[in-house]
């Protein structure tokens, strides 16, 4: 795989951004006027380079916790540090992976990877050079004047990927991002998200409903309720690193352990969600055991 | 009936089949063939029907007025727009050549297109940005939208004169209005994942707007030139007609005045021609812009 090959980073030169919330709670106001919490009192931390993986049923908040990290919102009440220091606005040093593609489809695949540095100040001659190598990185040389609607799936998360990663972020937010994927190209990226976060490690939160790929991918597993979301439990995922396939992980006995460990309290959260959206619609699979 | 081995039997549909289908390769290269021969017929059928329809249409004018069925005084005849058309071009119109009115005409329209464009752009874009302009200016811009802008012209011809001027500021604002409202919904339409995603980049507010805002809105603001610039030219046309010295409007007035029925249709047969050529302009302006959009399904049946 190309992924040994490409725009070394400067481990040392950076310092890894732990992640801390403590007794954050966010509220929106409903369109009747009333208020919804989406997260009540939630603590969390992410050491730095940890790789944090957030598993909860549909709705519980997942999403909120990731734009209050990135400074793109505000706690109602609580403080978000990144790096120790409370995020007061957007954090430089943060990327963030959506689950719908951000690519923007007016701009070539080598113009959306070089947004990043050209938003930071880059030339954009600096800007292309960078975006060509961080293409190469994600396997995606040959294809820089492509437009992102000519571009598989699969192919646009790489996209995705690349741009999340130039900018070298010391923190990696990703809101489920390989959700739309099949379950192959989901494996693969997988792998290759793995490969490239050793590399630089920056510390992730990685919001996913899938608990298989949580444990297969992270450090830490965090359970949420349903909404209002909370911390149910925080799981420490001892499998031994470099992980290898995420495919095969699934078959350790430890693996199997962890999983029937943490899917024991995620079960109930997710029925609780079910019973409570079951009117309205039938909410997204969470889990399989 | 006996049976077959089945190795055997396999072979025979083999052979059966092959001899049925002739090679893949010749196949294909017949369903192309059969499929450009398929187009081209009907690309003929459609151009024969159009000629025809235009025939029966100019044809059966022509007769009926001849045959005074219908008045040519009151109707025109084709045969004497094109008499209309070629005297205009020989000896000029009563204001000068032809190729003046026709210039005037073009001068205010597009001048009008451009500063209505640039001023429905710019305030698109700002109040689509910023809410507090949008809810203070909100329903004045609605109520101005209700009014019958058209008589403006009168106001303007008062204000500024006869000259072009008043008649740039009449296309100009029917121009606005209809870029406008296509810009801000333009704006209000882009994708919030686009704009947190730039933000997180690191992307300053004016580099969300060079970016992100403006070019999700331009397939709006496109759309919405094709309207536009046919508003151009009524502005233009109808500022003419309120009190001008020179342009296409003042002929048709005068034609009117003259009863002269062939004068009013050549004259709009000019302006259909060259509001058809902005037309074709425009469309190539738009796919050159929009190059980026994924075909559209349809696209490949048309043309």
């Amino acid at each position: 795989m190309s992924v040994l090959t490409g725009p070394e980073v400067s481990r040392a030169a950076r310092e890894h951004a732990g992640i801390e919330l403590s007794g954050v709670t966010k509220r929106f106001p409903t369109p009747g006027g009333a208020t919804f919490t989406a997260l009540r009192d939630v603590d969390l931390a992410v050491e730095p380079g940890q790789f944090c993986a957030v598993v909860g049923p549909t709705g519980c908040g997942k999403s909120t916790t990731l734009t209050l990290v990135a400074g793109l919102d505000r706690p109602s009440a609580g403080v978000v540090q990144v790096a120790g220091r409370i995020v007061d606005g957007i954090v430089t040093g943060t990327s963030f992976m959506f689950q719908a593609d951000a690519l923007l489809p007016w701009k070539t695949v080598l113009a959306n990877v070089a947004m990043g540095p050209v938003f930071r100040g880059v030339t954009r001659k600096q800007a292309q050079a960078s975006a060509r190598e961080w293409l190469h990185v994600v396997g995606l040389a040959g294809f820089e004047n492509h437009y992102p609607h000519q571009l598989s799936g699969g192919m646009r998360k790489r996209v995705s990927l690349a741009a999340a990663l130039i900018n070298e972020p010391s923190v990696l937010l990703m809101d489920e991002p390989f959700a739309a994927l099949d379950v192959q190209t989901k494996a693969i990226m997988s792998n290759e998200l793995l490969t490239l976060w050793e590399r630089t490690r920056p510390s992730v939160i990685f919001v996913t409903h899938d608990l298989e790929e949580a444990i297969a991918l992270a450090d830490r597993v965090v359970v949420m309720t349903a909404g209002p979301g909370t911390v149910k439990g925080v799981y420490d995922i001892d499998l031994p690193r470099p992980r290898g396939a995420v495919q095969e992980i699934r078959f350790q006995p430890r693996f199997v352990e962890l999983q029937q460990q943490i899917w024991q309290a995620l079960r109930d959260e997710v029925q609780r969600a079910y019973a409570r959206n079951a009117a309205a619609r039938v909410p997204e699979e969470v889990g399989r055991s | 009936m006996s049976r077959k081995p089945a190795t055997t039997e396999v072979a025979a549909i083999a052979e059966a089949r092959s001899a049925i289908r002739p090679q893949p390769a010749a196949e294909e290269a017949a369903i192309s063939a059969r499929l450009r021969q398929r187009g081209s017929r009907n690309r003929w059928l459609i151009w024969a029907a159009r000629a025809a329809t235009l025939l029966v249409v100019l044809g059966g004018w022509q007769l009926f007025t001849t045959w005074k069925i219908v008045d040519p005084f009151f109707f025109g005849q084709p045969s004497g727009i094109v008499r209309q058309l070629s005297s205009w071009a020989r000896s000029g119109t009563e204001y000068g050549s032809l190729w003046l009115q026709v210039w005037i005409t073009m001068k205010e329209a597009l001048l009008g297109f451009a500063l209505g464009v640039a001023g429905g752009v710019v305030f698109g874009v700002l109040l689509g940005q910023i809410r507090l302009l949008a809810d203070v200016l909100g329903p004045y811009i609605k109520a101005m939208n209700a009014l019958p802008r058209i008589v403006l012209g009168s106001i303007f011809v008062v204000w500024l004169g006869l000259g072009t001027t008043s008649k740039v500021m009449l296309a100009a604002v029917l121009v606005f209005f209809v870029v406008f409202f296509n810009a801000f919904q333009g704006v209000r339409e882009v994708d919030r994942n686009f704009v947190a995603n730039a933000r997180v980049l690191g992307a300053s507010r004016l580099q969300i707007v060079r970016h992100v805002v403006l070019p999700s809105a331009l397939t709006w603001i496109i759309a919405s030139l094709h309207v536009a610039f046919g508003f151009a030219i009524i502005g233009a046309i109808v500022g003419e007609f309120l009190g001008a010295q020179k342009g296409l409007g003042l002929v048709i007035a005068t034609a009117q005045n003259n009863f002269n029925p062939d004068g009013v249709f050549a004259a709009m047969l000019i302006i259909a021609v060259l509001a058809l050529t902005a037309e074709a302009l425009i469309s190539r302006l738009e796919r050159r812009l929009l190059a980026w959009r994924p075909p559209a399904p349809t696209e490949a049946g048309s043309a």
